[in-house]
């Protein structure tokens, strides 16, 4: 009964956002701490690929199934979420290295706004449920 | 959440590393003999970082480690002193004395950039933090 008072909510996608968020955040720290590592290439988490893949399993809302992160990342055409950014935002430096420190952090805090707006909803949803359980609107 | 914090550390520890092979090359910048006492005028050294992949995450966060300090081979940097104690005696640099051939500018542009990375590691811990605050506001 709880299972489904709680996967009827959207609890389960906003924890999935939780840890991809969690998980990217890693990705990113080893990227800063690896700024002054020679050929070192950017890593990333493919936010839009998390957000398909999370898009498709509510979809599949009856049997509902948990895009894991480690599912994800062992999935078709290699390791799509660690691909590494083809684009003009990540110059390669003269030691062979990619990290665009301002591009980073830009990326640390879009994630970070992910992870804090992924807990405002759960929180709402928590305290909404606390609502309905108790039954009284002033609480 | 707490392999951020690491990975984190990993970096300011590289960066620390790097700050001391600078300021060794600074204070040995005339040091004229070798930890033997032998007559060979000191060599930058240079820590080479490398992704530590043994300990990445699941996630394929990693961090960075300092796999070796490598000693420059440069020629040195010699200035005629015919009566300096250190002299050469015979050979093609008779009366010059060899002084350890460090490029000071090059030194204090990387001890900035090593600060700078040092800032930007600490950066990320705070937000790791931060993160990890939020985290527990679930709670509340």
């Amino acid at each position: 009964m709880i299972d489904q008072l709680l996967g009827s909510t959207t609890l389960p996608a906003l924890e999935e956002s939780l840890r991809f968020t969690e998980a990217r955040h890693e990705v990113l720290a080893g990227n800063i701490a690896n700024w002054s590592t020679p050929d070192y290439e950017v890593r990333d988490l493919s936010v839009t690929e998390f957000q398909q893949r999370l898009k498709e399993a509510i979809e599949l809302q009856q049997s509902y199934q948990r895009p894991s992160i480690r599912g994800l990342s062992r999935s078709k055409r290699g390791d799509p979420l660690r691909e590494v950014r083809q684009s003009l935002k990540t110059i390669r430096y003269h030691d062979g290295s990619n990290v665009g420190l301002e591009q980073q952090v830009t990326e640390l805090v879009k994630n970070q706004l992910m992870h804090n707006t992924a807990i405002t909803l759960l929180q709402n949803q928590f305290r909404m449920l606390q609502t309905a359980i108790s039954g009284n609107i002033s609480v | 959440m707490f392999a951020s914090l690491d990975i984190s550390t990993s970096g300011l520890v590289a960066q620390q590393t790097r700050l001391m092979t600078i300021s060794s090359n600074l204070a040995n910048i005339s040091s004229l003999r070798n930890e033997n006492g032998e007559l060979e005028p000191y060599q930058a050294k240079y820590p080479i970082f490398t992704p530590d992949e043994t300990q990445a995450t699941p996630s394929g966060g990693v961090g960075v480690k300092v796999t070796a300090i490598e000693t420059e081979t440069i020629e040195p940097r010699y200035r005629y002193q015919p009566h300096h104690p250190m002299a050469i005696q015979s050979g093609k640099w008779k009366g010059y004395v060899a002084y350890p051939n460090i490029n000071v500018m090059a030194e204090f542009v990387d001890a900035l950039e090593a600060t700078r990375a040092y800032e930007a590691n600490l950066g990320v811990m705070e937000l790791t933090k931060n993160m990890a605050q939020q985290t527990l506001q679930i709670l509340v």
